[in-house]
């Protein structure tokens, strides 16, 4: 009965394997969503009820406990996101619908068995499963630059694979395992080595690139402007919480070496910087959040590089926060571009007339991305900086806070647009359906709450890294 | 969790957050019932400010009405309010402004309902502010009155708006973007890993050498709200660009949550680094004065004026600060409250002007006191307020401040009191243009103030009157506050 330990995993490979059989019909796009809609909620529960299973499988290659669990849950929470903004799946053809929802299920399915795998190359082998999904994905949009947007991606991520294999070699010949729990005990040892510390820089990059930090980034503008609007709300949300599971996981392993610490002290300053420098010139709203997640990626790696166990934490709970208030955004991209185009800052203007709660809700994620209390992302970033002051930390800490200042005030055009313009021509309210109201107010509260009441999420973040070592 | 009786304190905040609530679900159209809900739910604020102004212990003494709550265990977070002499002067004024900046709103026109559920929040984040006891709690409550002022200023604005608002957001945020680091070193720095102010302030916790550092942090971060010269910039723009309320909040309470920053977090926690960096602040406060004075005098804009009058008087809180006596906490904590009182009057009084000759500029006026008899006579009686004339709370303040300032820095004081000379000459400059002289027939059809809209400034200058006459009401309890700290601060 071992087995059931892997229910998540098992369950959406079914989920897969049903839209694969629905794919081979006519296509019905009411029906697609339904279903999916039904099985990414019922998903939601199976994970939330396997978040206490524990044990390991193939010689602890292949591990599940809450660490792993409490990221699954958050991964499902994403996919059931997602799966409920495509009631308008304008970007995409009506035939492609049932390939759409089977290829997300696999880069879900893909993302879980990464943040269980303890051995390198599984590890491998689950990312190349969740990536070579989302390179289709991204190309199946219909008309302008998909083709660009995945070439580009694809290219840009097969070639991060390679360097992300030849690090996994180096670790190997340097220490003579793949098993992450056997490098967590040699590594520390072996890490003033070139090879080994190549190795486990280059192991890091394969998600730096998910993550889109600084000099990986290059995809992620085109991406997120290229594709489907649901597809670039699940590449910002569900990869990017999986990228900061691993990063915390295998930067784990070299604890507390200095010169690991310094250049990821290098990438997350670049990063920042970078990211909301570029940003503060953007007109397209994707292409801005974009940016805004090359400089995010940049903060979590502040909360990372601390290399405590409150870091972790704040990692954790930054990915929890992260997933909330991007979402968020993209709900109201999904929600005003509703034919599926892509969304100008510029065409944001009279949302408070056409819509109050989307302009409630894209003024609370937006601030919460800028890091305004009382909003989840401000707690994430209080915690991150927290951690990184305990290590001594102050002029990271002050760099990232000016940041924080630079970037609000991109954030305040696009609160400025939806607040203070008034569009040329007289453009319709915006109706939304009961369930769509629900799910607004749902996340415009679970950003507050969760940013004045954070003790439960964290202690869940902390337990889930305890169960780390 | 500790709780000494009802829990007053959170009570007020409560009464924001259920105001804010109820006028989320009211119709828009209705927009005479969301100024009635505003009304009442900032009475019911008002009046539990009032009580608990009154009815602190000042025998006892010390922090009252606490309530402590444990937050976030691992990290030491605490929910945690309490009042002592130095805040309740600030809640009362607090509450005083906001209920008579929602009268003074009375007559606004479009998105009434958006403009009093940010008012909420503004008001909600002063009050929690000041009364808050846990550093995080504190700073969380700072931005969230810092964030409202952007789309208030940006909507309902005047002139050059959005660049005004703009311009004030991202000076104040840049402000708290010191703060926030210095918070947490300190929390970090004492390896208590707590955000309670109380057990941070105990002496021995912060080393000499983090308390100067971590001053500066927070005297920069807090001082640019408070409009310490030269960091003052935002300050006229933002207030000139403001809304009638928003001006009276901004300038009245929003300023001072900077100068209580500076009080509570900077020179509660790091002291050493108080006396430290004390002659740059008395010297930083003392250019304010001058500077404010100065370029008012050259104003034409009758809400510049005011803004830099409100430099120059803040320069008067930072310089009683900055003299490291009894007296002189005593006497800046009073001007707060003088100030926010006599600004708020001020820019009420002035919104009722512009609001009917929509122009705010002295040479297009003239004469109002003939056209306006009552509304001028609000303006004339906050202006003499301003120049320190007795019988009014500010006369007070600035006495104490320039007394204590004369024993300390003997130079700057003489400096500081040639500049409210000099104050009277601009305020008396701006009273006779506008309000005596020749008459603009243009603006002679125009009513007077009526009996409800002259009401807010009416509860001002009781209060202004009321603690000019018995100033001990106030001094009395600040000095409760004031002299145990001092005392601490001698061993």
């Amino acid at each position: 009965m071992t087995w059931l330990i892997l229910g998540p995993e098992i369950y959406f490979l079914a989920v897969a394997v049903i839209f694969l059989i629905l794919s081979m019909t006519r296509p019905d796009r009411k029906r697609n969503f339904s279903t999916a809609l039904f099985l990414a909620g019922l998903g939601v529960v199976v994970t939330l009820a396997a978040i206490r299973l524990e044990g390991s499988l193939v010689h602890g290659a292949y591990r599940v406990n809450l660490f792993s669990q409490v990221f699954k849950a958050l991964l499902s929470i994403g996919f059931f996101l997602v799966v409920s903004l495509c009631s308008t799946l304008n970007g995409i053809k009506e035939t492609r619908h049932s390939e759409f929802y089977l290829l997300l299920a696999t880069c879900t399915l893909g993302m879980m068995l990464l943040v269980s795998s303890l051995e390198l190359l599984t590890v491998y082998v689950a990312l190349e499963l969740a990536s070579y999904s989302l390179y289709v994905l991204v190309l199946l949009r219909s008309g302008g630059q998909q083709m660009e947007a995945g070439i580009k991606y694809f290219l840009s991520g097969i070639a991060t694979s390679a360097l992300m294999l030849f690090g996994m070699a180096c670790l190997f010949g340097a220490t003579q395992t793949t098993y992450i729990s056997e490098l967590t005990l040699k590594l520390p040892g072996l890490l003033n080595t070139p090879m080994a510390f190549i190795g486990l820089l280059l192991t890091l990059s394969g998600f730096f690139f998910k993550l889109a930090l600084f000099p990986f980034h290059v995809w992620a503008p085109g991406v997120y402007q290229g594709a489907a609007n649901q597809v670039t709300a699940f590449v910002a949300t569900a990869t990017k919480v999986t990228a900061m599971a691993m990063l915390v996981r295998l930067v784990s392993m070299g604890d507390g070496n200095t010169s690991l610490a310094h250049v990821l002290v290098a990438l997350a300053i670049l990063s920042m910087t970078y990211g909301n420098l570029v940003a503060l010139i953007q007109k397209d709203f994707k292409r801005l959040l974009a940016y805004s997640a090359i400089a995010h990626a940049g903060y979590v790696l502040i909360a990372i590089l601390s290399m405590n166990p409150t870091g972790y934490a704040a990692a954790v709970f930054y990915a929890m926060a992260y997933l909330a208030m991007s979402f968020t955004c993209f709900l109201v991209v999904v929600k005003v571009a509703s034919d599926g185009r892509d969304l100008a800052i510029a065409q944001l203007a009279g949302l408070h007339r056409r819509s109050p709660l989307l302009a409630m809700a894209l003024l609370v994620g937006v601030f919460s991305l800028g890091g305004i209390p009382p909003t989840i992302g401000f707690t994430g970033k209080f915690l991150i900086f927290n951690a990184a002051m305990q290590n001594g930390y102050f002029l990271l800490v002050l760099i990232a806070m000016i940041n924080v200042v630079v970037s609000l005030y991109y954030y305040v055009q696009v609160v400025r647009a939806a607040f203070l313009l008034e569009p040329e021509e007289e453009l319709p309210a915006i109706h939304l359906s009961a369930p769509a109201i629900i799910l607004t107010a749902v996340m415009v509260v679970v950003i507050v709450v969760g940013g004045l009441f954070p003790r439960y999420l964290f202690q869940l973040a902390q337990a889930a890294v305890q169960a780390l070592q | 969790m500790e709780l000494a009786g009802f829990p007053y304190l959170s009570a007020i905040l409560l009464s924001c957050v259920v105001g804010l609530l109820v006028i989320l679900f009211v119709p828009r159209e209705r927009e005479t019932l969301v100024k009635w809900v505003s009304l009442a739910f900032s009475g019911i604020a008002l009046a539990l400010s009032i009580y608990v102004y009154c009815s602190y212990d000042k025998s006892q003494g010390g922090l009252q009405f606490v309530e402590k709550l444990l937050w976030v265990e691992p990290l030491g977070i605490h929910y945690f309010n309490g009042a002592d002499g130095f805040n309740l002067p600030l809640i009362l004024l607090t509450g005083i402004v906001h209920f008579t900046g929602v009268l003074t709103m009375w007559e606004l026109r479009g998105r009434v309902k958006e403009f009093f559920a940010f008012a909420f929040v503004l008001v909600l984040g002063v009050f929690g502010f000041f009364m808050s006891m846990d550093l995080f709690f504190l700073f969380i409550w700072f931005d969230v009155s810092l964030f409202p002022m952007y789309p208030l200023i940006a909507i309902w604005g005047t002139t050059r708006k959005e660049y005004g608002a703009l311009k004030l957001f991202l000076h104040v945020l840049a402000g708290s973007a010191l703060v926030l680091p210095g918070i947490i070193y300190l929390a970090v720095a004492s390896g208590l890993q707590t955000f309670d102010i109380p057990a941070l302030m105990q002496p021995g916790v912060l080393a000499p050498g983090q308390q100067r550092f971590a001053f500066i942090l927070f005297y920069l971060g807090f001082g640019i709200l408070a409009g310490v010269w030269p960091f003052h910039t935002w300050s006229p723009v933002g207030h000139v660009a403001a809304p009638t309320s928003v001006s009276m909040i901004h300038a009245g309470v929003l300023m001072k949550v900077g100068a209580f920053g500076i009080l509570r977090v900077a020179i509660f926690l790091c002291p050493i680094g108080w006396e430290y960096w004390s002659p740059v602040m008395a010297v930083l406060a003392t250019i304010g004065i001058l500077y404010g004075v100065f370029v008012g005098l050259t104003q034409t804009d009758l809400k510049y004026v005011v803004a830099f009058s409100s430099v120059s008087h803040m320069g008067i809180v930072g310089l009683g600060l900055s003299t490291v006596t009894a007296e002189g906490l005593n006497g800046a904590v009073f001007q707060m409250f003088a100030h926010g009182i006599m600004t708020a009057l001020l820019f009420s009084s002035l919104g009722y002007i512009y609001d009917k000759t929509h122009t705010k500029l002295m040479p297009d006026l003239g004469g109002m006191s003939k056209v306006m008899p009552v509304a001028s006579g609000y303006f004339i009686v906050a202006a003499l307020a301003g120049m320190g004339v007795p019988g009014f709370a500010s006369f007070w303040a600035e006495v104490t401040v320039f007394i204590s300032a004369l024993k300390v820095y003997p130079a700057l004081g003489v400096l500081a009191i040639c500049a409210l000379v000099l104050s009277a000459l601009y305020m008396l400059r701006v009273v006779q243009r506008t309000f005596y002289g020749q008459r603009n027939e243009n603006y002679a059809h125009l009513p007077d103030v009526s009996f409800g809209l002259g009401l807010p400034r009416m509860i001002l200058v009781a209060v202004m009157v009321l603690f000019g006459l018995f100033p001990g009401l106030m001094l009395d309890l600040i000095q409760t506050a004031v002299v145990p700290f001092m005392g601490g601060l001698s061993k």
